[in-house]
């Protein structure tokens, strides 16, 4: 090399040689700044990636009756899933699909090729994944056609305030009464998973749901060479009575997603989580949540846990509650008013018993009814929840508490109090049943052929009462009397009128909810003069008060709160507050709540005045020509008042009152309501039947029944 | 001759070759499908070992005789890949010979071995205008294949090789001012050509906003190199590594999991270590006995450095995201055993830099 060649390569290589070192030292530099100044940053970075607080759900409460026997549990019950990740990929270079293969043999194990309720429940499950039209365009675009059919489905929701409203909505549905052949299932299984691959492929996506053990089991063993395919775990709320208890007792569901924010702002965090939907499951959802654990845990990029880092808190389970229901009282009830509504072609109707001492509820039954099991069932079975959602008559609804009626003549106990404590007559005061009494046209006051006809439920069958007092006028429900005592008589007396009725259904508690322990109660107007200006722009008139002074008319009530106002006046006036809930218990056994019975204002009524009201209610089963007397009970004294309420349900197509009779009369609610024994009661039973025809035919025999059953065979 | 073998170096690279292994096994042992990475990491060292002391035991002059041959395979192998080349990920670089082969990976050392025997060969004429615009001509036959295919790092990769063989073996100052002139002049029309993911990757860089999945894989390795501090969370304890939210961990990534592992102290001595190795390349091109041994030293060396530099660049986001590998260290048998072998040929020039050794 010549000299100029060499001293260029000596500058070459100082300059290479400065490049190489600037270059580590810049990377250095850079390396410093990065892990020692702004170290601490990035190490929180690093930690916000990897560390998720995770809810770890706590067991739910358990429900007891008062003989500690189970009415809701929570079952082990297992879920065969599939994650889409884990799934063997289709390799594109062999013509055979290996993801379709695994499935496919998956779908074999589960025998959906041979046994067709198999194959209905994973299509059940598939359509919850899917939706409707996804559902749809899956199986048709496989080549299998499906059918639809509309559905009513009704949601409790709770809107603005925290209120419960009923909404329906019209849905459709895919008819699984044939089962879907294999491909089908194969192609809504693929579109299943697909969907997952989108999302987070680690999550398991659900293929059949509600395995028993046994049946996992075996899934598992089968499936352990098929890859993806898992068996979990997911606890099942379990109602062992079934439809016994369904209204009482309520449903779990997915939060309802109009009232996710109030349930975040509990403090619910996943908005899957069940929750009751109804009953007793939602009025104490906070207590039987209990407070779940929070894990602080290791996630993969994926959300995966890898490993739990710490335990923030352990899982409180929820508080078991004790109930003052008597689950066998409850079937008796249940049996024998099912058994009446069958006979008579009723559509639905109500058995209330309580403790009149305390409010405690010993049992509610509403029919028709609804196996609560099938609503916490999973995914698959909230299908079949939609179809009694469909039934017309309604069985989601609690009619005992949900149902406005006309109380009929069992609301004779409230005018009957109201005229003694009034003064409008002594206990001692006879009144005469002369046959119809009429009222003159207010505007032609002396044109008899104008007068307004008032008849008791006697003279049809051509009999008349003649005198009584109020003893024997309650005994025989006899309806003249309670004219007088309501609106009085020109020249003759002076009756209750409507702002002292109004005020008396009032202090029975009609104006107000009875406030049970159970979500949806109504509550009824009272009507009055003022309310009746206002609503219809008419004045009251004497009619109103005759009509009213014996439960009909405008007066509305809920089965409940006949059965309240009658506990008032077995207890000598107090006007209680039902309740089911009446211990709540944790884990450990430790009382941890009681309850202390609410009694209301006491109904400003002399005991003395109130014992013939008593008496009245005495007379009408013990008495001579008593309408109740089908409701005696061996041994104890029980004492009642039938109901038989005319209603009138509008058809605006022919602008009538529907089922009228074929001389025109309008058909009848049968209402008993009674409680026993007459000397220290301990228990007040209401029957409903709606439509049910005379209160003593349809009505007695459940309430005498129930009676018997609590007085012979179950009173501990 | 044995004699001049350079130990050092040697034991440098196979200590590099360590740590690699090390990290792929950190990096994969967390992902099932690739357990075995770290055992295909040791055979390809064990193979790269014997390969570089293959390539130091044979004589580097021979090579002289194969470079007009060796630019005549590489043109070969392009051409056959513009027209039946295997397209994977929406690239053409792949040519099936019972296994796939990329061309262009061997094509590094057929264009260092072409350049050094093309520029010592006219060294003496360089100066003149028509000798350096044939070398820039011979270069852009390949470059432009290779550009289309497209692979932007290897065009890269392979300009700036070349570039430096040229520049290190002379060039006048006018003719580089030239140069630099009409790469400006033809820019716009370059820039026309420039692939989507390319120019994404630019923009990205500028603006790690625009692309949210490399801005991503980027933001990951810098909480990975954060996340290490003085001394690192231990070797395969780094949850950035370990929960995958770092991205293709074992090869484009594998410096920020050497980072968030062993620290500052840990990643500095394997910078060290990489520039010791770069250095000693240095050593032996000022020792080498001819021009032709020179270049050849060089062209390793700048290949070595530049994927070092654009790698550790990317990985501490102060260059745009690449698909480079780091040399040595990365997970990759093919490029392992190339740096191996491009090891050895350097070995091959300072075992026989003494004309006449007697010893």
């Amino acid at each position: 090399m010549d000299e100029r060649a060499v001293r260029t390569a000596t500058t070459t290589s100082i300059v290479v040689r400065l490049t190489l070192a600037a270059t580590f030292l810049v990377f250095c530099f850079r390396l410093y700044s990065l892990q020692i100044v702004s170290g601490e940053s990035y190490q929180e970075q690093a930690a916000v990636n990897r560390l998720r607080e995770i809810d770890t759900y706590a067991p739910r409460g358990v429900i007891y009756d008062r003989n500690g026997e189970i009415l809701a549990r929570n079952r082990p019950s297992f879920v065969i899933a599939v994650t889409p990740a884990d799934l063997p990929a289709d390799d594109l270079n062999t013509d055979i699909d290996e993801q379709r293969i695994a499935l496919e043999r998956l779908l074999a194990v589960l025998e959906a090729n041979t046994d067709p309720e198999m194959a209905i429940r994973i299509a059940e499950v598939m359509f919850l994944h899917l939706g409707r039209e996804d559902f749809r365009n899956t199986v048709e675009s496989a080549g299998f056609s499906l059918s639809f059919r509309l559905i009513d489905v009704e949601v409790i929701e709770l809107d603005d305030e925290g209120r419960e409203v009923v909404k329906v909505e019209p849905t459709l549905i895919p008819d699984f009464s044939e089962p879907l052949p294999i491909g089908g299932l194969l192609a809504l299984l693929e579109r299943a998973v697909a969907h997952g691959t989108q999302g987070s492929s680690y999550k398991p996506i659900s293929v059949l749901e509600l395995v028993d053990r046994e049946r996992a089991f075996q899934v598992a063993e089968e499936t352990y060479q098929l890859r993806g395919v898992h068996v979990l775990q997911k606890p099942v709320r379990e109602y062992p009575y079934r439809e016994l208890a369904g209204h009482v007792l309520g449903f779990l569901g997915p939060i309802p997603k109009l009232a996710a924010e109030n349930y975040k702002e509990r403090g619910y965090e996943d908005p899957n989580e069940p929750v009751g939907l109804n009953g007793l499951e939602y009025e104490y959802q906070d207590s039987l949540r209990g407070l779940p654990g929070k894990r602080l845990v290791e996630v993969d990029i994926l959300g995966r846990e890898s490993r739990t880092v710490n335990i923030v808190r352990e899982p409180e389970p929820g508080l078991n509650l004790s109930l003052s229901l008597d689950i066998r009282l409850q079937e008796v009830m249940h049996n024998a008013l099912a058994r009446q509504l069958e006979e008579t072609g009723a559509p639905h109707g109500v058995a209330l018993a309580m403790d009149p001492r305390n409010g405690a509820m010993l049992g509610l039954v509403s029919l028709p009814s609804f196996d609560n099991n099938i609503f916490s069932e999973g995914l698959g079975a909230e299908y079949k929840a939609l179809e009694v959602e469909d039934d017309t008559r309604r069985p989601l609804y609690n009619y005992a508490i949900g149902g406005l009626y006309p109380p009929g003549s069992t609301f004779k106990l409230v005018s009957a109090t109201a005229a003694l404590a009034e003064n409008v007559i002594t206990p001692y005061t006879t009144l005469v049943d002369r046959g119809p009494i009429y009222l003159p046209n207010f505007f032609f006051p002396d044109d008899p052929t104008q007068a307004q006809e008032f008849v008791s439920w006697n003279h049809k069958l051509n009999i008349l009462h003649g005198s009584m007092t109020i003893v024997e006028g309650l005994g025989l429900s006899n309806d003249i009397f309670f004219y007088y005592l309501g609106g009085g008589y020109p020249d003759f007396m002076v009756g209750l009128g409507s702002e002292r009725l109004a005020k008396w259904m009032r202090l029975f508690g009609y104006g107000e909810t009875t406030g049970v322990d159970l979500p949806g109660e109504v509550r009824p107007i009272v009507p009055d003069e003022q309310w009746k200006r206002l609503e219809l722009a008419e004045s009251w008139t004497t009619g109103d008060s005759y009509n009213m002074a014996i439960g009909q008319g405008y007066v509305l009530g809920t089965p409940m709160q006949v059965l309240v106002s009658t506990a008032a006046v077995a207890n000598g006036g107090y006007l209680v507050k039902p309740q089911f809930v009446q211990e709540m218990v944790d884990a450990q056994n430790q009382l941890q709540w009681q309850y202390e019975p609410v009694i209301k204002e006491r109904v400003p009524v002399d005991p003395g005045l109130l014992a013939f009201v008593q008496k009245g209610m005495w007379h009408a089963v013990n008495g001579n020509y008593g309408t109740s007397p089908n409701s005696r009970v061996d041994g104890i004294t029980v004492a009642g008042k039938t109901g038989t309420a005319e209603f009138c349900a509008y058809d605006p197509e022919i602008q009538d009152c529907t089922d009228r009779d074929h001389e025109g009369n309008l058909p009848f609610h049968a209402w008993y309501t009674a409680y026993a024994p007459y000397e220290d009661p301990e228990i007040v039973v209401t029957v409903f039947v709606y439509s049910g025809g005379e209160g003593s035919a349809v009505a007695i025999p459940v309430a005498q029944e129930t009676l018997h059953a609590w007085f012979h065979d179950l009173r501990p | 001759m044995i004699r001049h073998f350079d130990r050092p170096l040697f034991f440098a690279v196979l200590l590099l070759c360590g740590i690699g292994i090390a990290m792929t096994y950190s990096a994969t042992s967390t992902n099932v499908a690739l357990t075995d990475y770290w055992q295909r990491q040791l055979f390809f060292t064990i193979l790269g070992a014997i390969a570089l002391v293959t390539a130091a035991l044979f004589d580097y002059r021979h090579l002289e005789l194969l470079a007009q041959p060796s630019y005549f395979l590489l043109m070969v192998s392009l051409v056959a890949v513009y027209f039946v080349g295997e397209v994977k990920n929406g690239a053409q670089r792949w040519l099936n010979l019972g296994i796939d082969v990329q061309p262009t990976e061997a094509g590094k050392f057929l264009l260092i071995v072409f350049f050094a025997w093309y520029l010592s060969r006219f060294q003496d004429r360089i100066r003149r205008l028509p000798y350096l615009l044939g070398a820039v001509i011979l270069l852009l036959f390949p470059l432009v294949l290779v550009y289309v295919q497209p692979d932007l790092g290897m065009t890269v990769t392979l300009a700036f090789i070349s570039g430096t063989l040229i520049l290190i073996n002379g060039v006048r100052l006018t003719h580089i001012f030239l140069g630099v002139a009409a790469t400006a002049a033809a820019w716009p029309i370059l820039r026309g050509t420039l692939q989507d993911y390319m120019l994404r990757r630019i923009e990205v860089f500028l603006d790690p906003g625009s692309n949210v999945d490399a801005a991503f894989s980027v933001r990951q390795a810098l909480i990975s190199i954060g996340n290490g501090g003085w001394l690192g969370l231990g070797w395969a304890e780094g949850t950035q590594n370990r929960l995958h939210f770092l991205r293709v961990r074992h090869t484009d990534f594998i410096f920020s999991v050497i980072a968030e592992e062993l620290g500052f102290i840990g990643t500095v001595l394997v910078l060290m270590l990489l520039f010791f190795v770069i250095w000693r390349l240095v050593r032996i091109a000022d020792l080498a006995q001819d021009q032709f041994g020179r270049l050849i030293t060089f062209g390793v060396a700048s290949l070595i450095f530049f994927q070092t530099f654009i790698n550790v660049g990317m990985n501490l986001a102060i260059l745009p995201v690449t698909g480079m590998t780091l040399p040595f260290l990365s997970y990759g048998g093919s490029s392992l055993v190339s740096m191996m072998v491009a090891v050895g040929l350097a070995q091959s020039v300072v075992m026989r830099h003494r004309k006449m050794d007697f010893a």
